[in-house]
């Protein structure tokens, strides 16, 4: 039985004639979202229809050597017009610049201005979550539109259970077997967030680089089904965890993966104690410690299982983990297996953490009041949905008075925070030392997959033996490991501690092995594989020192300007998450949608309850060194559009904000301004 | 006095009262210029006039509901009786005192040996790799592997590297995200559609690891107040899933369906004994909707081959239990994906059970495919399920695209060449045969089995529990886990399921083989003490040891002691390869393929001494 369209619902059916994707001086006039949105509708279709053939996709070359932007032509698709300026720099390159980059993957930017230091500035305080308030109106009108959804859903779900008993037979017990998922629990997925499933899983193609390729799709019915078209769509990829801008076909990086398949395989075939180990394993192992400054590290196969299956080697009973309440499933999967105790404190409030502290302490267990164990504090560095970096000073503080272990899980902030791009100790100048445990992921900065968990040298070596996966999960492969080793090597630079500059904030701390070495220092020659060779570019630490920089501007330069330009956002500027504020529901679905349909498409993740709280609905951008300033520029002035429609600047006053132009034009200064 | 007192006292709060009647009288005022003030005036007073009584009610019911409201949501420990008041002199004080235990207590020498003792391999992995040899520079001379898995001979094949370079090439490596959030690549897409299309199922999702596939699996589906049947001696994965999906677990003996079906025995006589005792009246309130109680939903969850010794699950009779007492099955299938099977399809296909019979079908990619990830493959709406609600498919990055591009074409060599599976059965056959023949060893094993468990018969070894517990009888028969033996040894208790087990077989399947050996351990043994499990270990170890030095790498079969229920006992884990003949469509296969039949022979046959010549050392 057909369905009827549902304005919720993007539904495209085949049209005549061709539509050029509307430009952005046409669009101001169209105040009303709803007409906006329609028309937008109506047109995308007819262009799809138009487009169904699919863009075929051209045969790769396979040589690994990259010489200058020309690579571009060959590597893309047949669509040979740069309107929306995804494939080729804005500006043409000059004759002395030479970028051995492919363009869609890591944008070309010459410009010395477009860089800054990601570092705290000493002295200064942190800043906790701060959590701006939108208008009452708002507030208002997103319960009331959660309350119109949740009703509506209610009465689809009485009246369809009597109407249509077949389409919810797997909520109601059948043939003696219980619902598969009861109604109750699914009715989030299927009453609300399946009205949004376009903004979800959406397939992709290629490489998560500075752009990426989307398989186009449609539902005909309702979100049940989504079908592909075949058609392919390029869109500017402000989304992927992909900070440094690892994630690349090609490149010094790839070319060592390449030469690592060769040499070893895909995969080394078992877990870490059963002989799934090989020598790159011990390498990378080093250099991970080497790179956070700690004295031994361990690679797990997964960064969720990272987490997991370490927590719970850590901690037993009549141990209390203290966790920060945004800290992520991962943390808490590995807590709750670990059987420890668990109490919460008010995400990144010290005065709140140190009250539980003082609680916790003095009360001991509960009922017996024997005194804990240990007590492991938890945090992440930079929390992925709000953004906002730990108050690592004021935890290093706490720390001494209070006695706890900490443990930060530097998932996102890992590459992506401090001068060196050694996290949120690296941020905060601080001793890495000072940490008990460092775990964080290769997902995210290095392009790779997988986790690491670092520490003294003791505490690693019992991880390898009572962490879940060296005993049953599979080992890392050797492709991860080198794009990880290849990718590390590159950010701190190959050479000898005097060969690069020595840094004003580094200090000697001792390896395993009983050497001591500057940290953060570069990583020297020995500790690579013989066999890999970086290009000098990725070997002098020039690159990976440029990446730095580069995400550090963009997203400070995002983050900032978003501010100025009215809308409500949240963390701090240096990280490179930022989240902007939705607040309504129905707005989620269109702004994705608006931001899809532009002329320069951009793909952006919204996320709502239960990954944030009820009202506080949002998108959040993951800014990346692979973005240029035009980039950051094309998504501002998409969300001063959107914004203006949606109605979503509600942060400073109008008078304090800046046009869009005014922004684009005083980047620097904005960036390089005192907060 | 007292009235001088109290005239002198009424003078000075003069002002006071004064203040008071007037603020009392502005705020009189402006309660009456509220709308709607009157309406409230009157009620109060009319309903004070009927009954005083009811002010008073009214007054502390609205008190509670201020109370209500302003009362915190979540209960913290100062609402327990238990909290203890301090001042913040003492908090000082107790918080100064505090001194917790270190984070790691420094290794041990066992520890340490333990650690020691883990093979390194230099270069790549396969048939015969080469190990890192500690404090030199030059790596070992190549050793047959028997360690790690690759029972399809896939790993180094230069096909599937050829296909990753090139993957590699057009997506990177990394996928930098989330499935919800671009991180769903198309070849992942391809790849689920393949290992569905393998097993004849509708559909299958993929994780980015075996270990937490399952363990993120069972809390998917099973919820607080669900029931779960599990082997008592299932892996690791899925007691860890069990753990955290909170739901209740009952345990059955391991690997025997006729305990199974007397747990679900008893469960249905307990429900209805419960049904009945809530009588007519519940029931009457529940036709008319009135209450409303979530059903509960009944899984059982087991492996195909057990991880922990290799036995095997009988999957029809399995099938025919849980659709007789309407349960779920989740079966784990990480160490039977890809090597049993006429082409390597699982269980399923060994027993010629069709997938879709089985509710979820959960397997390694790693182990078989030799790449990464696991998957869980199931009707379209067990896998839509998990896609928004398995933590690790939710919260995790997904595979990287070069690993999921090898495992689908691992998945078309298979199916393209059984001659692949053809000769890893031939092997692990080979080496069965060999094995069976060694003095002072067990294998719980199944025969078909690609993993082969080798433990210790304690009597053999000169085990002896120690004198404090003599009660413990010491292990009367040794031989009858023994394969030969299972028929011949069948203990009364168990005669009835197994002869019923080897009907089933042989009318659906024709494996008489394979039906007699399924042989129940833990109804046999008692749980094998610390003591008695560090000593088998020191000798597996010393095994081991000389088998390496002998040029074959085999490992004990690591364990997580203290963290595990019901703890498994000490074995080599042997890991039999074939696929020699993997050559054909493909090309040839030049640093692929498995282990050939004669290799397989003579590493047993290094075993063999290894084992004679540490048993004479040890005797």
């Amino acid at each position: 039985m057909p369905y009827e369209p549902s304005p919720m619902a993007f539904r495209s059916s085949p049209s005549q004639s061709i539509f050029k994707k509307k430009s952005s001086q046409t669009l101001s006039p169209m105040t009303s979202a709803t007409s906006y949105l329609s028309a937008l509708s109506q047109a995308d279709a007819r262009a799809r229809a138009a487009s169904r053939s699919p863009t075929s996709t051209p045969a790769l070359s396979l040589s690994s050597s990259v010489t200058g932007s020309s690579e571009d032509t060959v590597l893309d698709d047949t669509v040979m017009d740069n309107k929306d300026g995804l494939l080729l720099p804005v500006r043409p390159p000059t004759s002395e610049q030479v970028f051995d980059t492919v363009h869609t993957e890591f944008g070309h930017c010459g410009n010395e201005e477009f860089r800054y230091t990601s570092q705290h500035t000493p002295g200064e305080p942190v800043e906790g979550h701060v959590e701006k308030d939108p208008p009452y109106y708002i507030l208002l009108s997103t319960y009331i539109s959660y309350l119109i959804l949740i009703c509506i859903g209610h009465v689809r779900d009485f009246v369809g259970k009597r109407v249509h008993p077949a389409r919810y037979r797997h909520l109601m017990p059948y043939n003696g077997y219980a619902p598969l998922t009861s109604d109750f629990d699914s009715f989030y997925t299927r009453r609300l967030k399946q009205r949004m499933d376009q903004c979800f899983s959406q397939p992709v193609t290629g490489v998560a680089g500075r752009t990426i390729l989307c398989l186009d799709r449609y539902s005909p019915d309702y979100n049940h089904t989504q079908i592909l078209t075949g058609g392919r769509t390029r869109a500017l990829n402000i989304s992927s965890y992909n900070y440094l801008g690892f994630a690349q076909g090609r490149g010094g990086c790839a070319d060592a993966v390449e030469e690592s398949i060769k040499r070893y395989g895909i995969s080394t075939c078992g877990s870490r104690l059963e002989g799934g180990t090989c020598d790159l394993h011990t390498i990378s192992e080093a250099l991970v410690a080497r790179f956070v400054g700690m004295e031994d590290a361990l690679i797990s196969s997964m960064g969720f299982a990272t987490n997991s299956t370490f927590i719970p080697a850590l901690v037993e009973k009549g141990c209390l983990v203290i966790s920060d309440e945004l800290n992520h499933a991962s943390i808490r999967f590995g807590v709750r297996i670990s059987g420890a105790s668990v109490r919460m404190f008010k995400h990144n409030d010290m005065r709140s953490l140190e009250k539980l502290l003082r609680e916790v302490i003095s009360q001991g267990q509960p009922k017996t009041h024997r005194p804990w164990k240990k007590i492991l504090l938890i945090v992440e560095g930079l929390y992925s949905m709000e953004g906002t970096l730990v108050n690592l000073p004021a935890i290093i503080e706490l720390k001494k008075k209070y006695k706890f272990y900490l443990f930060v899980d530097e998932a996102h902030s890992i590459g992506a925070l401090g001068p060196h791009g050694r996290g949120v100790h690296d941020y905060f100048h601080i001793n890495p030392r000072s940490i008990d445990v460092l775990m964080g992921t290769f997902t995210k900065s290095f392009g790779a997959a997988g986790g690491y968990i670092a520490g003294n040298k003791a505490l690693i070596d019992r991880l390898r033996l009572r962490g879940h996966s060296g005993a049953y999960a599979e080992s890392m492969t050797p492709p991860v490991l080198t794009q990880v080793v290849a990718s590390m090597a590159s950010i701190m630079g190959v050479g000898l501690p005097s060969s690069i500059k020595p840094s004003s904030t580094a200090m000697t701390v001792c390896a395993a092995n009983g050497e001591h070495y500057q940290h953060p220092g570069p990583a020297p020659p020995s500790m690579l594989p013989a066999w890999m060779a970086l290009p000098p570019r990725l070997a002098s630490g020039e690159e990976g020192w440029n990446r730095l920089r580069r995400l550090a501007f963009n997203s400070r330069y995002l983050a900032l300007g978003l501010i100025k330009l009215g809308f409500i956002t949240y963390g701090s500027p240096a990280s490179p998450i930022v989240p902007l504020l939705l607040f309504n529901p129905g707005k989620m679905n269109m702004f994705h949608r608006l931001m899809k349909d532009r002329q320069t498409p951009i793909v952006v993740v919204v996320v709502a309850y239960p990954a944030t709280a009820l009202v506080t609905s949002r998108v959040r951008f993951c800014v990346s060194a692979a973005h240029t300033k035009e980039d950051i520029d094309t998504v501002l002035r998409a969300c001063d559009e959107v914004g203006d429609i949606l109605d979503l600047k509600h942060g400073i006053p109008k008078s304090e904000r800046w046009t869009v132009d005014e922004l684009v034009s005083r980047a620097v200064e904005l960036v390089n301004a005192p907060q | 006095m007292s009235t001088t007192m109290s005239t002198s006292s009424t003078s000075s709060l003069e002002p006071l009262f004064a203040f008071l009647s007037y603020s009392l009288a502005t705020a009189e005022s402006a309660f009456y210029r509220l709308p709607g003030s009157a309406v409230i005036v009157r009620y109060v007073k009319s309903s004070h006039q009927n009954d005083p009584g009811r002010t008073l009610l009214e007054l502390i019911l609205i008190i509670f509901a201020i109370r209500t409201l302003l009362q915190s949501r979540t209960r913290t420990d100062k609402q327990q009786k238990h909290f203890i008041e301090f001042n913040e002199k003492e908090i000082d004080e107790l918080v100064a005192d505090w001194n917790p235990e270190p984070l790691t207590q420094p290794l041990s020498a066992e520890d340490q040996a333990d650690i020691a003792c883990v093979p390194i391999i230099s270069g790549p992995t396969g048939p015969k790799p080469r190990l890192v040899v500690p404090n030199s520079p030059s790596p070992s001379k190549p050793v047959i592997n028997l360690a790690t898995y690759n029972p399809t001979g896939l790993a180094g094949s230069e096909y599937l590297k050829s296909r990753a370079i090139s993957t590699l090439r057009k997506y990177g490596l990394g996928s930098c995200g989330p499935t919800g959030f671009y991180g769903m690549i198309d070849v992942h897409l391809e790849l689920e559609k393949a290992i569905a299309g393998f097993l004849g199922a509708d559909a299958a999702i993929l994780y980015a690891q075996a270990l937490s596939t399952v363990a993120s699996v069972i809390p998917a589906f099973c919820k607080r107040g669900d029931l779960v049947l599990a082997d008592r001696h299932a892996s690791f994965a899925i007691r860890k899933g069990l753990e955290i999906s909170r739901a209740t677990v009952r345990w059955y003996e391991h690997n025997d369906l006729a305990s199974l079906e007397e747990v679900m025995m008893g469960i249905e006589r307990d429900e209805r004994r419960r049904a009945r005792r809530r009588g007519c009246l519940s029931s009457l309130t529940r036709m008319l909707g009135l209450t409303h109680k979530r059903m509960q939903a009944k899984y059982i969850v087991t492996e195909g081959i057990f991880e922990r010794d290799g036995a095997m699950v009988d999957l029809p009779k399995l099938v025919e239990l849980k659709n007789k007492y309407k349960y779920r099955l989740i079966l784990d299938e990480s160490m039977s994906f890809g090597t049993v099977g006429r082409t390597g399809r699982g269980l399923t296909e060994l027993y010629n059970v069709p997938a879709t019979k089985v509710d979820m079908i959960v397997g390694s990619v790693a182990n078989a495919l030799g790449t990464g990830g696991g998957f869980c493959a199931g009707a379209e709406a067990v896998v839509a399920h998990q896609r928004i609600n398995a933590p690790a498919s939710v919260f995790s990055a997904s595979l990287p695209a070069l690993l999921a591009v090898a495992a689908t074409e691992a998945i078309n060599i298979l199916s393209a060449s059984p001659s692949i599976l053809e000769s890893l059965h031939e092997n692990a056959r080979a080496a069965r045969a060999a094995l069976d023949k060694i003095d002072g060893i067990e294998i719980p094993s199944h025969p078909a089995s690609a993993v082969i468990h080798v433990c210790l018969k304690p009597s053999f070894w000169g085990w002896r529990e120690p004198a404090t517990d003599e009660g413990t009888p010491t292990l009367s028969s040794p031989g009858l886990l023994h394969p030969s033996s299972a028929s011949a040894l069948v203990p009364p208790a168990l005669s009835k399921s197994t002869s019923s087990k080897s009907t089933s077989s042989k009318s659906g399947h024709s494996l008489p083989s394979y039906s007699s050996s399924v042989s129940p351990t833990s109804q046999v043994y008692p749980p094998p003490s610390a003591e008695q499990i560090a000593f088998e270990e020191s000798i597996l170890q010393e095994i081991a040891d000389e088998a390496l030095g002998q040029g074959v790498l085999v490992v004990r079969a690591r364990r997580l002691r203290g963290q595990e229920v019901n703890e498994p006992r000490a074995s080599l884990k042997l890991c039999v390869s074939g696929g020699q003949a993997a050559t054909g469509a493909y090309g040839g296969e030049p640093g692929g393929g498995g282990l050939s039949k004669k290799e397989i022979e003579k590493a047993c046959s290094v075993l063999k001494s290894a084992i004679g010549k540490v048993a004479s050392r040890r005797r």
